[in-house]
């Protein structure tokens, strides 16, 4: 019972003198310092990491010479996110880039001044991070992770123009999956596509759910989807029974049994916003005046395999872009 | 020093879910899994309601309700439903899944530009991270306040004996269903508050932020009862709040130390594990006289 009130009382100590010390004196740096917060390891995420510490490299930063990146990882814990928010925030970082949705908030939540780059998040004005996607307005820019939903909706169309009513599914929980598949909905409707609507709460759904969709849609359509790319074998075995191409939205999947996509590369988006934070760190760009950068257009990939065992006709068109400027995979 | 600041802001948020398992896991003697789904149902709720405009106070009070609707739910399901308990807390946690989605209308709602209960002109007047500190400070005071006085109560013993004997309380008259129902509403409300502040101090609710919520609260629990040994039963709902604070600072140092982020599960882990294996280290090795004098196994 004495300890315990030692250890209130130290407690108390402790905040009081925190509350009256000056909290003015910042430490000049010699070297900028990086802070990266990441939700969990996801070949996806770990391979914007990679592309990130690159495109600072390209830039001329290099880790541990005259920059220091600081990692951290929340393995997937979201009550670890906001103490390791505070901990890059007052290590003083120079420039923060969050990776997920969830860290990028908690990055925000922590510190109105530093400049913060979103990698990752698709959708920065509808997850509250930005006041406008085109003027973002306060410290926050970054790359959005969005796939160029028109260009793959087009790309389906080329290769099924018969196609009656086409598929999409998504898991409900995951919000760059949702925000994908409502733009998916947007153009499908523009194009007059009839596109059915499938979600899914988590892969153990994944195989009812799709045999079901399968037996009413004549082709597969899948956004970015972290659930879905993790079970992506159970919806190919599904397909390929019932003879239907699957169409996913990024290049991972197609190597998985997919048909064909415009993809994203992660790493790309990775060095792009590498690039970006270069550019904050040598104060040419604010984030305040700098737009969100899409990645309009995608990586052709296609998956001959795939295409010839389901009998599909592949556009001469498409496959000469894929072996010109994406990947075949035969 | 500021970290420790914010850690210590941290622990004082996230004790009422300590407080709130210690109900039913220490003194109803029920492993209640409910409290996976309540939290982020707590943050939807509160966030869903500011971002329709209602009073931060308002919403708060909202996640509280339906916290305590959930425990009810779970409650029913054993004491009427006669499902075993913690099949009826994993049935009801994984329902409240579906049910936060349906109220947030998405998977992540963020509250950046909106009104919250750190956002008023005296929360922000206050120093870096002070705003956690003293609002935890409050709601641990008044909700510990009231717990004390609830356990006091008449009614409140005969919760207590229903959890050390549900036999015996019955044949002394107490309906010890209703206790138990009662006992998770308040559990589970408590929980749902948590879920609510630590939405509005993060600045977002997702609908995954409840996943490993279990391990924090028992974490407050147990490393409050292995810090501070024999205490009564008043002196113990303090120990909870203690304990939060701990476990926060313990992560801290972690993180500090430089270990790597993959290892903190485990580090967590670790840490939990060798708490809850002190009584049995203490009998091998005698390790705790010189440092704590007649602590108190608890269980």
């Amino acid at each position: 019972m004495k300890r315990m009130y030692t250890v209130i009382a130290i407690l108390l100590a402790f905040l009081g003198v925190a509350y009256f010390k000056e909290n003015g004196g910042i430490v000049k740096q010699a070297k900028p310092k990086v802070g990266v917060l990441t939700l969990m390891h996801h070949p996806a995420l770990d391979q914007i990491y990679k592309g990130f510490v690159h495109g600072l490299a390209k830039e001329g930063y290099h880790n541990g010479k005259n920059i220091t990146i600081d990692y951290q990882n929340a393995n997937g814990d979201q009550s670890n996110l906001k103490t390791m928010a505070n901990k890059l925030v007052n290590e003083n970082s120079t420039v923060l880039f969050g990776i997920t949705t969830p860290a990028s908030q908690a990055l925000a939540n922590s510190t109105k001044k530093i400049p913060i780059v979103l990698g990752a998040v698709t959708n920065p004005q509808g997850a509250g991070l930005v006041k406008n996607n085109k003027r973002p307005g306060g410290n926050i820019t970054g790359i959005s992770d969005q796939a160029p939903v028109k260009e793959q909706l087009q790309l389906v169309h080329k290769f099924m123009p018969h196609a009656k009513t086409l598929g999409i599914i998504y898991t409900s929980s995951d919000s760059s999956a949702v925000t994908e598949y409502k733009e998916f909905m947007k153009y499908a409707k523009q194009m007059h596509l009839n596109l059915k609507a499938y979600s899914i709460s988590n892969s153990n759904d994944l195989n009812q759910v799709s045999q079901q969709m399968l037996s009413e849609v004549d082709a597969v359509i899948v956004p970015t989807d972290n659930t879905i790319a993790g079970a992506m074998q159970t919806l190919v075995k599904n397909a390929n029974a019932v003879n239907k191409p699957v169409f996913p939205a990024v290049d991972t999947m197609v190597k998985q049994g997919g048909v064909a996509t415009y993809s994203i590369n992660q790493y790309k988006l990775g060095v792009e916003g590498g690039k970006l934070t270069a550019d904050i760190l040598k104060g040419k760009k604010k984030p305040s005046t700098t737009a969100i950068k899409y990645i309009r257009h995608g990586e052709p990939v296609l998956n001959l395999k795939q295409a010839r065992k389901l009998g599909l006709h592949v556009p001469a068109s498409f496959q000469r872009e894929a072996e010109k400027y994406g990947e075949v995979i035969k | 020093m500021n970290l420790i600041v914010s850690a210590i802001g941290q622990g004082l948020l996230w004790a009422l879910l300590g407080l709130g398992l210690y109900l039913t896991f220490r003194i109803l003697n029920l492993a209640d899994m409910t409290v996976e789904g309540t939290f982020p149902l707590g943050a939807a709720v509160a966030v869903t309601a500011i971002t329709h405009g209602f009073s931060p106070l308002a919403a708060t009070l909202l996640a509280f309700g339906a916290g305590m609707l959930a425990g009810l739910v779970t409650g029913l399901l054993y004491t009427k439903g006669k499902i075993p308990f913690l099949l009826a807390g994993i049935l009801t946690m994984t329902a409240t899944y579906s049910v936060n989605l349906r109220i947030m209308g998405k998977s992540n709602i963020s509250l950046l530009g909106q009104k919250t209960l750190f956002s008023g002109s005296f929360m922000t007047s206050l120093p870096q991270y002070f705003d956690s500190v003293v609002l935890g400070m409050i709601v641990i005071a008044i909700i510990t306040l009231l717990l004390i006085f609830f356990l006091d109560t008449d009614y409140g013993q005969s919760f207590i004996a229903t959890g050390d004997n549900p036999v015996m309380a019955k044949s002394l008259g107490i309906h010890t269903d209703a206790t138990i129902n009662v006992g998770l509403m308040i559990s589970n409300g408590l929980v749902g508050l948590c879920g609510a502040l630590v939405a509005q101090s993060n600045g977002y609710a997702d609908v995954n932020m409840g996943i490993g919520t279990i391990v924090i609260a028992l974490a407050s629990i147990i490393i409050g009862e292995v810090a501070f040994g024999e205490l009564t039963l008043s002196q113990r709902l303090v120990a909870v709040t203690l304990g939060s604070i701990i476990y926060r600072l313990i992560l801290l140092a972690v993180l500090q130390l430089g270990f790597s982020a993959n290892d903190l599960n485990l580090i967590s882990s670790i840490v939990l594990a060798l708490c809850m294996m002190l009584p049995q280290l203490d009998k091998l090795f005698h390790i705790r006289k010189p440092f704590f004098k007649g602590v108190q196994t608890n269980d």
